[in-house]
């Protein structure tokens, strides 16, 4: 059996009353690509947040490479509130890292509404994200005694451009790329951090079909190249079902099925989910 | 940044240059004492200090109001450590000569102003830079004030000479440069407008643009915020310690009542009209700023006559309604001021007009 890179041991999260996650657990392994499915608003993107640090989950742990990166347990009398959870279980345990810390131990995001830098060139956005793995300091960078360093920076940065296909535009404002090419320019970016993790957040979003199946192809080759492990959200189910080797599905922040495609296809909580099976 | 080709850096490195001979000649064919040659002192002071902070609130995207503040620990550090020791007595004459008993060379003095405001900064910084937007100018703006308050305490006398002038340390009459006094400003602050540049250029400069535009996505990428926040503050206010030193030099005396916060937004307009993140935009509007405050707009403070005919409205204060009115005009209708986010050197070719103001 390979190796865990993440797992999610019992998160919850809530924003006030509002449960957006409810005691998700799961765990992907090295090399794999999983995706996370469901409806709108069943608390995707939240999932992610709460793995690269931008949420402090409201109860549990997250790992990463078997270390923990989030971990916390509401005190008092807030422990009932948590339905679903083990009360005891994560008692005593409280890590916030940031999530540039996060990044730095080896997990990379892109984002749902395309967040570049937006007074940035194309080649810029890239470099930027360059900048966590320096070895320079202030005063190095200033007087350009890192410029070995930099030069390096600089080639790798034009590399990427150039897997994403955007090599001709690297000049470009971000901005005034087209949508596609944005999303692109994210993955370029998010890869330039050197991750072991890459977390895609709905990176077909607005793409047509075509578009859809070289994004698919892509993703696969990145992960092969960069020996990457992928955890993906994403609504195109045939984006979804080509690529993953897993697929978590939740609704309303709990999980409701896991499984191979095939086994995914086929499940009866699944279908209901997507076509409201229930209501009747 | 783009990569600047080494012909345009000759051409701007030979523009300064120019720019550097244009001022030394101005004194030399105007005299010291005219209007033009004080311009271009008071112009180079504020240059440097618009463009520290347009590091701040231009590059890094920290809108903080308390340059007055650490322009005034940098001009107290400096004077109190230049004054010689013989005119000590009658300086500190409430307090018994006072209680520091040496004096640094100027120099040195010059970069310890820079030092303690930076270090002020470090320590203010801590609790302050977690706060977001307005909230952080408020504060910054409050910190100011309080450092106004507290150098003019009595206790503090014997050091900063409570709410007395400091005076009789060297200004830039003492500064001179092949027989030139506008040369030393000039040169310092060309030289740490230089190094800003050189910052911004770096890596650490692109980590605080990416700050500026987007936060969320800046930490995502491993920019630890605070870290870079405090880096670009400190920074900042160091050049602003200098500034202040400066400013001291050039005004002769220093008195903590004149470092009000009117005189931030004066800087804040500079880097307004300049255009947010760009240096030679601020370079530009801080002179021509300084000429119409000083200079151009003066003719507005006397009555004037044309024939017997007496011009209506010009009277003693009516150039700051024309001032108030330009301001206005540039920010409705030029909004991004006159640089935008660009720079002088990075103009299409098309539009040369390089080497026009000091643009370093």
């Amino acid at each position: 059996m390979s190796r865990n890179v993440l797992r999610l041991e019992n998160i919850t999260m809530q924003f006030g009353g509002v449960v957006a996650i409810n005691d998700l657990s799961m765990r992907i392994d090295e090399g794999e690509i999983v995706a996370l499915i469901g409806p709108n608003g069943a608390g995707k993107t939240t999932a992610f947040n709460c793995i690269t640090g931008v949420y402090e989950p409201t109860n549990g742990a997250v790992y990463f490479n078997d270390k923990v990166i989030a971990a916390s347990h509401p005190a008092g009398k807030m422990k009932r509130m948590y339905a679903g959870s083990d009360p005891e279980k994560f008692a005593g345990m409280h890590v916030t890292m940031t999530p540039d810390h996060i990044t730095r131990l080896g997990i990379a995001r892109t984002f749902q509404n395309i967040r570049l830098f937006k007074s940035q060139t194309a080649f810029e956005n890239v470099l930027i994200a360059t900048h966590l793995r320096r070895k320079s300091n202030i005063f190095t960078a200033m007087f350009r005694l890192n410029w070995q360093e930099e030069k390096r920076n600089r080639e790798r940065a034009m590399e990427l451009l150039d897997i994403v296909g955007l090599k001709d535009m690297a000049g470009e404002k971000a901005t005034s790329l087209p949508y596609g090419m944005q999303r692109r320019l994210e993955i370029a970016r998010a890869l330039a951090t050197e991750p072991s993790l890459l977390l895609l957040d709905e990176p077909a979003a607005g793409m047509n079909p075509q578009e859809t199946l070289e994004l698919g192809a892509f993703i696969q080759q990145i992960k092969k190249d960069f020996n990457l492990t992928v955890f993906v959200i994403e609504h195109h189910m045939d984006l979804v079902m080509g690529i993953s080797d897993r697929i978590y599905v939740i609704e309303f922040g709990k999980q409701i099925a896991e499984g191979t495609p095939a086994e995914i296809q086929n499940n009866q909580a699944v279908i209901d989910a997507y076509l409201g099976g229930n209501d009747e | 940044m783009k990569k600047m080709s080494k012909t345009r850096l000759i051409v701007c490195l030979a523009a300064v240059l120019l720019i550097y001979v244009g001022a030394w000649f101005a004194e030399k064919s105007a005299g010291t004492n005219s209007m033009l040659v004080t311009v271009l002192k008071k112009g180079a002071v504020y240059a440097l200090i618009a463009v520290s902070m347009n590091l701040l609130n231009g590059f890094t995207g920290l809108f903080s109001l308390g340059q007055a503040g650490f322009m005034l620990v940098g001009a107290y550090v400096y004077a109190v450590f230049t004054i010689p020791l013989k005119r000590h007595a009658a300086v500190y004459q409430y307090y018994n000569g006072g209680i520091i008993q040496f004096e640094l060379p100027l120099l040195v003095a010059l970069i310890l102003a820079g030092l303690v405001a930076a270090g002020l900064a470090a320590l203010v910084g801590l609790p302050v830079l977690r706060l977001k937007s307005d909230y952080l100018a408020i504060a910054t703006l409050g910190f100011a004030e309080i450092i106004r308050a507290v150098v003019q305490w009595d206790s503090l006398g014997p050091v900063t000479n409570g709410s007395n002038l400091l005076k009789t340390y060297p200004t830039f009459s003492s500064t001179k440069i092949l027989g030139s006094t506008v040369l030393f400003p000039f040169i310092v602050s060309g030289v740490c407008i230089g190094l800003i540049l050189l910052i911004i250029n770096s890596t650490y400069g692109r980590a605080f643009k990416a700050i500026r535009d987007d936060e969320v996505a800046a930490e995502a990428m491993g920019i630890n915020l605070f870290h870079h926040k405090e880096l670009a503050f400190v920074i900042s206010c160091f050049f602003a310690g200098i500034g202040g030193a400066l400013l001291a030099m050039f005004q002769g005396t220093v008195q903590a009542n004149s470092f009000k916060s009117a005189m931030t937004y004066d800087i804040l307009l500079m880097v307004v009209i300049g255009g947010m993140g760009s240096v030679s935009g601020s370079v530009i509007a801080s002179f021509l700023y300084i000429a119409c405050s000083e200079w151009w707009l003066r003719f507005l403070d006397n009555e004037q006559f044309i024939g017997s005919f007496q011009v209506p409205l010009l009277r003693s204060g009516f150039r700051m309604v024309v001032f108030s009115i330009v301001i206005m005009v540039v920010v409705l209708f030029f909004r991004r001021g006159i640089m935008g986010d660009r720079e002088l050197w990075n103009l299409r070719l098309p539009k040369k007009k390089k080497g026009k103001e000091g643009l370093k």
